[in-house]
């Protein structure tokens, strides 16, 4: 078999919490590649293999998204860490865009939570097939059916078990493999050693009973199965195993694992499954745009001879440089060859390839069709398609919503500022979301990203990484300003008076434009405004949007038309005109109902029902709606879209108010018009720092 | 038509005139018929037209997913609004669902006291100024006459409006010679007002069993149209 038939790009995406670190760490462990396992937050304080960052070992999180080569049984496996928490969405979205399968690892007391959902939405998003395994069922409270039965209510996923537990908390010793009809115990050091015993007794006829479950819900994947099924036939293991995998890969199935991964149970039987059920490279259509023919969409083969073409996913500064994760989505490259670099339009030769095992690496000297290696020493950016000279093809751009927030940093002296400056380089190279610019007002460097932690994060790398010592400003959300209704202007800029004279009178209207930023539209008949100044009426619409009159935010959703208007043979210019398009839009704007947007973010707060009070509290303080409130037993999830302004500092006060039991998340929804008394408030402030 | 002219028009306005002057704060409502005739359709519309003459609502449901009961108000607004005309129908509705609230219980034991102190919860606490709560799929078989109580008197101390829906279970007769479901005999005196939907010829009848002036089957002049769930006059 080839290469790229046998590979296995996986990522494990997860809840925070829900132990993915500890399985990554097994699975690493149980395919020879580490020799001593360490916890997340272990005694030893050497810190799970893949949590490579110092401050992820600190917080217990994983940030980076790190890729590392392991061999289960003859199968190479990628794995690709992705990060589990929401402010982070953007790696973890980058991470998906590479694997071709996926774990989603639920705990078996927590189930599926707010997390879940979202990363669930963006395995869907990227029609990544996937296994689920219900971590924790040493757990006291654990409980898979229920978690089982999640899957299917809240992710609306044809979720079926294809194992049962032997065993729940601290009696969990193993798992029955409804697929062998098998008991499976993992025993010696570390759980090494799967012994395959018959099921026990008193777990026979469950387990009878989950098989049927299982069987009625893949039958409707094959008629060969469903006739075997009515009938009441010995069914294959082999016949079960490819029906399942069909129905995986095609998504209409998603079979369920479980065991404890702290525990060491059930790891092993999971990689079996992931070799059994998950895709390879060339199960999956992968798409380019070529450039030559408008964007169209080509498939891209799986086949090591044709012209490469592979795309840069994330970039990490090492200790010896920077080195760019790539995956290689067509043809095969080997040290020595020459690649282009797409966006900056620049040739390359590849020099050292590396496959990676988190912080250990191996030299390799070429790579096949499908893999996920390193390149070292090239100088690009995250999301870069590289391709053989002469093709002229371009990975599909990546979902990259705009900053919510933006920060003010300031380093403490010359030696921080030059380290600060190399820091943001490296940043928004490799995070599409994060941008970082200096306000030409206050000379002030500003930092954006897409939520508080966010933020934190890359000042705390800062400090830890590039020795910058910043302070940093409140933070600030981003506003925007917006129109409300149509207005006219009839405008005439106009300056004859010594030098060179300037003229131009634009005439026509503004109104709401409920989809975009900004639209211009011509409706000049008769060579009012002569041709050659169009342009320049539209230059200085773009110059006069990009800062409000309001709160001096950038201006979206407004169409101006332009229906009239005059030249001078001697005094108009390009200058006039687009002098003329300021004046007349600041004209219209103050008539056209401006007001002022924020940003409002869908935030989902989970907690004991007993605090549900003063979760309800704290939302309706924070000028919050709550949308939705579900109990579940004992726990209450809140829903609710809440501005973004009120939520500075929420996780501390939700903390104190619930005894740190309550915990939410947060993501962007949408911009949404700010009550008056709010605006005239951010109006006043404006003014006065004027 | 514009917001206010929906509000003035609808049929639920003869609803009231029959009711005199309509459920009344401090009062239980029930609507009572066998499964999928229409008592959701039926509570969501009433929801709907206390959301456009600005009176926040709690729903309280019983499903699995919270989406459903979503679309339903989707459903509904956008047929009241395709056959009324309704001018900046976008508008309107982004305005009126900001003042209502879902609370979905999907725990399988849930009882009333539970409910109530969730709903006192959202109230006060979430400062939420609710006049009027549904509360759809309550079993009133469980809750009983205990359960009712407590509804009522929660609705007295807060002075709210609860609509509850009754799904009627046994098989025909459902309904005894008053026109009074069996099922809800024994706890009639905690119901304020009872309405019961069924199948008459076409239409989806309309009846007010018990209302303010006692129990004797009256026609409320109302009908739900089979096809949208409308309430519909004649």
């Amino acid at each position: 078999m080839s290469l790229e038939k046998k590979l296995r790009n996986i990522g494990i995406s997860a809840h925070i919490d829900s132990g993915k670190t500890t399985l990554s760490e097994r699975i690493l462990f149980y395919c020879n590649k580490i020799h001593a396992i360490h916890e997340v937050r272990g005694k030893d304080g050497v810190g799970a293999t893949m949590d490579s960052m110092e401050l992820e070992r600190e917080r217990g999180i994983t940030i980076a998204s790190a890729a590392t080569n392991v061999d289960w049984n003859g199968t190479p496996i990628n794995l690709i860490d992705t990060p589990g928490h929401v402010d982070f969405t953007v790696e973890v979205e980058r991470s998906l865009r590479v694997l071709d399968g996926a774990i989603l690892v639920l705990c078996s007391v927590g189930g599926v939570q707010s997390q879940s959902i979202t990363v669930d939405r963006q395995l869907k998003r990227y029609n990544v097939p996937r296994l689920a395994f219900i971590n924790k069922c040493d757990r006291t409270g654990a409980n898979p059916y229920r978690v089982k039965d999640q899957l299917i209510d809240k992710l609306g996923l044809n979720a079926v078990l294809t194992q049962i537990p032997i065993g729940l908390e601290d009696k969990h010793v193993g798992v029955v493999d409804l697929v062998k009809m098998k008991a499976a115990y993992f025993e010696g050091n570390d759980g090494l050693e799967v012994v395959e015993r018959d099921i026990p007794a008193e777990l026979k006829q469950e387990a009878e009973k989950m098989r049927e479950v299982l069987l009625e819900a893949i039958s409707m994947l094959s008629d060969e199965l469903a006739e075997l099924f009515l009938e009441g036939k010995e069914i294959p293991e082999e016949l079960v195993c490819s029906v399942i995998r069909k129905g995986v890969l095609s998504r209409e199935v998603v079979p369920v694992f479980m065991g404890s991964a702290y525990k060491n149970k059930g790891v092993q039987l999971l990689l079996d499954a992931v070799v059994k059920y998950l895709p390879s490279p060339i199960d999956v259509d992968n798409f380019a745009l070529d450039l030559d023919d408008n964007e169209k969409e080509v498939v891209l083969k799986s086949d090591p001879t044709l012209p490469p073409v592979v795309l840069a996913f994330k970039l990490e500064d090492g200790q010896y440089g920077q080195l760019t994760y790539i995956r290689i989505y067509q043809g095969s490259i080997k040290k020595g060859d020459e690649l282009y670099n797409i966006r900056t339009r620049r040739k390359f030769k590849v020099g050292r390839l590396i496959k990676m095992h988190s912080n250990n690496m191996e030299d390799i000297s070429d790579a096949g069709c499908g893999d996920i290696v390193a390149l070292f020493g090239i100088d690009c950016a995250s999301g870069d398609t590289f391709v053989k000279p002469g093709l002229n093809l371009s990975l599909t751009s990546m979902y990259v919503p705009d900053p919510v927030i933006s920060l003010a940093v300031e380093p403490v002296d010359k030696k921080a500022a030059d380290n600060m400056s190399k820091a943001l380089n490296r940043f928004t190279k490799e995070d599409p979301t994060f941008r970082s610019y200096v306000d030409d007002e206050s000379n002030q460097t500003i930092i954006q990203g897409m939520g508080e932690l966010h933020l934190d994060v890359y000042v705390e790398r800062m400090k830890r990484e590039y020795k910058a010592e910043v302070k940093t400003g409140a933070p600030q959300v981003a506003y925007r300003e917006t129109i409300s209704k149509k207005a006219d202007f009839d405008y005439t800029h106009k300056k004859q008076s010594g030098g060179a004279g300037q003229y131009g009178k634009i005439v026509g209207f503004m109104d709401p434009l409920a989809e975009g930023t900004y639209e211009f539209v011509n409706e000049i008949k008769g060579g009012k405004i002569p041709t050659e100044y169009i342009p320049a009426c539209d230059k200085g619409f773009q110059a006069a949007i990009k800062k409000g009159t309001l709160i001096g935010f950038p201006i979206v959703g407004v169409k101006v038309t332009i229906n009239d208007g005059q030249s001078h043979s001697v005094d108009s210019s390009d200058m006039a005109f687009q002098q003329a398009a300021i004046g007349a839009f600041r004209q219209a704007y103050a008539k056209a109902g401006p007001e002022i947007l924020e940003p409002v973010m869908k935030v989902a707060v989970d907690g004991p029902t007993e605090f549900q009070g003063s979760i309800f509290g704290s939302i309706n303080q924070r000028r919050g709606m709550i949308v939705s409130s579900v109990e579940d037993g004992k726990n209450s999830h809140v829903e609710a879209e809440v501005p973004l302004s009120e939520m500075f500092g929420y996780s501390t006060v939700l903390r104190s108010l619930t005894q740190g039991k309550a915990e939410f998340t947060m993501e962007f929804l949408k911009y949404g018009r700010v009550p008056k008394n709010v605006s005239e408030e951010l109006m006043k402030t404006f003014q006065e720092k004027k | 038509m514009v917001k206010e002219e929906l509000v003035k028009r609808s049929p639920l306005r003869t609803l009231e005139k029959v009711l005199d002057g309509g459920l009344g704060k401090g009062n239980i409502g029930v609507i009572a018929s066998k499964k999928g005739i229409g008592k959701t359709a039926f509570l969501v519309h009433i929801a709907t037209d206390k959301l456009c003459s600005d009176n926040p609502v709690i729903h309280v449901s019983f499903s699995k997913r919270t989406d459903h009961i979503i679309s339903w108000y989707d459903d509904i607004f956008n047929e009241i609004s395709k056959t009324k005309n309704l001018e900046n129908a976008i508008d309107i509705y982004e305005e009126i669902i900001r003042k209502r609230v879902i609370m979905n219980f999907n725990q399988q034991d849930i009882d009333v006291p539970r409910i109530l102190s969730s709903l006192e919860a959202m109230i006060t606490s979430g400062n939420f100024k609710a006049g009027t709560v549904i509360i759809d799929g309550l079993k009133i078989d469980e809750a009983g006459e205990k359960g009712l109580k407590a509804i009522k008197e929660f609705a007295k101390k807060l002075n709210l409006e609860i609509w509850i829906s009754a799904s009627l279970k046994i098989d025909d007769p459902v309904f005894s010679e008053k026109g009074i479901p069996y099922e809800l005999e024994n706890v009639l005196d905690c119901i304020d007002v009872l309405l019961t939907l069924q199948y008459d010829n076409q239409k989806i009848r309309m009846d007010i069993v018990k209302d303010q002036d006692g129990i004797g089957v009256v026609n409320s002049q109302l009908s739900l149209d089979p096809k949208t769930l409308l309430i519909d006059e004649g």
